[in-house]
């Protein structure tokens, strides 16, 4: 049965589409924490440095070391000045700070990466150390490995960019039409994929025009234009709308031959091929209305939010929230001392009075949350069973399981509607974890 | 400098609120009360007074009572009020309103939890105790100036066969019948709905499917367009369809479940009138469907995306 995807229309906040990427001043230092995502728990690299040691651009300062986890390279030349804690997001991480010598000095062990097959191509995708740079930060290498599984038939490249202040994905594809190319090509020689489809949203018809463009001659390519609604990028929702697909419970998306790449992840894995140089550096949307001049820049990995306003003209407000990632998903950092990771796609800056939350108030259960949720879940239940009193334990089990909180995406569509303001997603992510450690609990107790 | 603020997503909101909504309402039942008070004259504005000023008195009380903070400012009560006012007729006395007002608010809706927590309509559960209670409700009244044979409502009259004595349709459409102040001017009504549809307040589904149902099925049973007409525009179907159809407290979340809501409203309305003993089905039906609404939730639930 074909199902309708209800989705929102949101504001787009994308003032900075129009402005090319520009690299910023080179940072005094760097400190570059060794995982890709601290938000990611338990994903960590192994320092392969130490302090005292001199760096050059693109050399390995971490390996990877749990699974998941990436390598890591230095994205400036110069000291290692210390190897500290570095917090984020309530996560601990082991960050490597490196004081800049001001040369950007290359290192001279990196050379053009030349596989022979698909097993030496997936080795030099973990070289380069690109992961999911749409926010998930999981490696690419590890992603297209299911390649050696299942035929991947199918090649989805997510450029909808559907979240609001994001421009940096749409800036690369007007940019970097010939890395996206590269990495096409790359995927046609190792994985062997005979369909490409790019989805872009109708916001960006001059990225749209310009890749359907390069990919005139190409029928392999498809260009998808996609409905300026969020969350169009979200991966079940873009799967359904490209394809008509739906990973089913328990099922994993190569098994359908299909597998989405980000397309900022693609091209920064083709840059690897083209210019030897792992992936240091990346563009970032630089947006909020704290922001004096809003841009997009080129920056380094691990440069710090005070660095990457500074080159944005400074602040023009107090800051009162730094959202690193869109309006609707960016995770919130503590303060102008946090840095730059490699899926970190935008850094949003409010001011105090665009971070006021409004007080919520009772439901007055107008079920906007249950007509919006894009899975076609019911968010009003999974409130109502939080907060069903602590006695109650199998009866809030009980609807959590059967509505399947555990589907929950955390786009957040239902809190952007609520005329209530409750805080429908923030209460969707506890009730996740609370069924995740009541099934364990009772899983641990039956035995 | 303060330190950021840390939250979880999304960082920003709709510009809707539930007072807005709740405001919504009460301007799209402005139309109807003008309507009123130029029908029925100046009883009918001394009873939507009387029964907004009583239902906002009995929650702030109920609210300072039960030592709970302040929710009148919400301005549900005043949507209560009206919506009750514009159910009953000029021959009803102020202080009978005004314990019908108390009724809603205090026992239909406080004592459940407050707003958005009753599983019946207030104002709808108040009417059908008022009509126990003091029998005399909607019907007996007319509008000022006509000189009517009898004082029957349309719907009596239908009942009672005697269609020679009905008012004109176009005055049926205007409101210059008999019956409850806020139900005759089906022209108000469908203006107020009109904004609230447009609004996004309300789903059209819901009046077009209850309105549409009562419509085929006295259709069927009258046997004639025109006494489906009159079945249509009388009693209070559009006043029920748009305004108390779609309460949400009291109505089922998805959109599926509201259809089948609206459906049952239709069919029990037009069965009621039919074969029941009371000319009118509109509340009662109503209410019956109130209680049904959880189990309409449950009989249209889709699978999610990704889930089982």
């Amino acid at each position: 049965m074909k199902r309708t995807i209800s989705s929102l229309k949101l504001p787009h906040l994308k003032s900075t589409a129009p402005m090319a990427a520009v690299r910023m001043p080179l940072p005094k230092e760097v400190l570059i924490p060794c995982s890709p995502m601290t938000s990611h728990s338990g994903v960590h690299s192994e320092p392969v440095v130490q302090v005292g040691d001199h760096v050059t651009v693109g050399q390995l300062i971490a390996a990877e070391k749990d699974r998941g986890s990436s390598n890591i390279h230095a994205s400036v030349s110069g000291t290692v000045k210390a190897i500290e804690p570095y917090m984020s997001g309530g996560r601990k991480a082991t960050a490597i700070r490196i004081e800049s010598d001001g040369k950007m000095e290359k290192c001279p062990d990196l050379k053009l990466p030349e596989p022979a097959n698909l097993d030496e191509f997936l080795q030099c995708v973990r070289q380069s150390g690109v992961v999911g740079l749409g926010g998930a930060a999981y490696p690419v290498w590890a992603k297209l490995s299911a390649a050696q599984k299942a035929h991947i038939q199918t090649i989805l490249i997510n450029g909808a960019e559907c979240e609001p202040f994001i421009t940096s994905d749409h800036r690369l594809m007007l940019e970097h039409g010939d890395l996206i190319q590269k990495g096409i090509e790359l995927l046609k020689k190792y994985l062997g994929s005979e369909e490409y489809i790019i989805g872009i949203e109708k916001n960006k018809p001059d990225a749209i025009q310009a890749l359907k463009e390069r990919f005139r001659d190409d029928p392999a390519v498809k260009i998808m234009e996609l409905g300026s609604v969020y969350p169009q990028g979200a991966k079940q929702v873009l799967l359904y709308n490209a394809t008509g697909k739906v990973v089913e419970k328990g099922q994993r998306m190569a098994s359908l031959g299909v597998l989405i790449i980000n397309v900022s992840s693609l091209a920064k894995m083709a840059e690897y091929f083209v210019t030897g140089m792992p992936m240091v550096e990346r563009i970032i949307t630089v947006e909020g209305s704290a922001v004096k001049e809003p841009k997009n820049l080129i920056v380094p990995i691990g440069v710090s939010v005070r660095d990457v306003v500074e080159a944005c003209g400074g602040l023009k407000e107090e800051p009162g929230k730094i959202i690193f990632g869109g309006a609707m998903m960016g995770k919130t950092q503590e303060s102008l001392d946090s840095v730059i990771l490699k899926a970190t796609n935008a850094v949003v800056i409010m001011n105090q009075k665009d971070a006021q939350k409004a007080e919520p108030t009772p439901c007055i259960h107008c079920g906007r949350c249950v007509s919006v949720c894009p899975l076609g879940l019911n968010p009003v239940a999974f409130s109502n069973a939080m907060e069903l009193p602590e006695g109650m334990d199998a009866q809030r089990a009980a609807i959590l399981q059967k509505e399947q909180v555990n589907v929950c995406m955390e786009c957040g569509c239902c809190s952007y509607v609520c005329p209530a303001h409750r805080p429908l997603a923030e209460n969707n992510t506890a009730a996740r974890g609370w069924i995740r450690n009541w099934e364990k609990a009772q899983k641990e107790g039956g035995k | 400098m303060d330190k950021p603020i840390m939250s979880a997503g999304p960082h920003i909101h709709s510009k809707d609120n539930s007072r807005r909504i709740m405001l919504d309402v009460i301007l799209a039942l402005l139309p109807a009360c003008v309507a009123a008070v130029w029908i029925f004259g100046m009883k009918a504005l001394w009873i939507l007074l009387t029964c907004c000023l009583a239902a906002v008195f009995a929650e702030a009380l109920f609210c300072v009572i039960t030592r709970k903070s302040l929710t009148v400012s919400d301005l549900s009560a005043v949507v209560t009020g009206l919506l009750l006012g514009l159910n009953l007729s000029t021959n009803v006395p102020l202080w009978q309103c005004a314990v019908g007002s108390v009724f809603a608010i205090v026992v239909v809706k406080c004592l459940f939890g407050g707003l958005g927590r009753n599983f019946a309509n207030p104002a709808i559960t108040a009417r059908i105790f008022m009509l126990l209670a003091f029998s005399a409700v909607a019907g007996g009244a007319m509008p000022q100036g006509v000189d009517a044979v009898s004082s029957a409502t349309p719907l009596e009259l239908l009942g009672k066969g005697a269609t020679e004595e009905l008012p004109s349709l176009l005055d049926m459409f205007l409101g210059l019948r008999g019956g409850a102040i806020g139900e005759t001017c089906v022209l108000a009504l469908i203006l107020g709905g009109g904004y609230l549809i447009l609004r996004k307040v309300i789903r059209w589904q819901v009046p077009a499917i209850f309105i549409g149902t009562v419509f085929v099925l006295s259709l069927i049973f009258e046997g004639s367009f025109q006494l489906a007409l009159y079945q249509t525009l009388g009693g209070g179907l559009f006043l029920g369809a748009i305004f108390m159809a779609t309460d949400y407290a009291s109505t089922p979340l998805s959109l599926r479940a509201k259809m089948l809501f609206a459906l049952g409203c239709g069919i029990l309305t037009v069965v009621i009138r039919q074969f029941f003993s009371y000319p009118e089905g509109v509340s009662f039906s109503i209410l019956c469907m109130n209680i049904l609404s959880p189990y309409l939730e449950r009989l249209t639930r889709v699978k999610p995306l990704g889930g089982v």
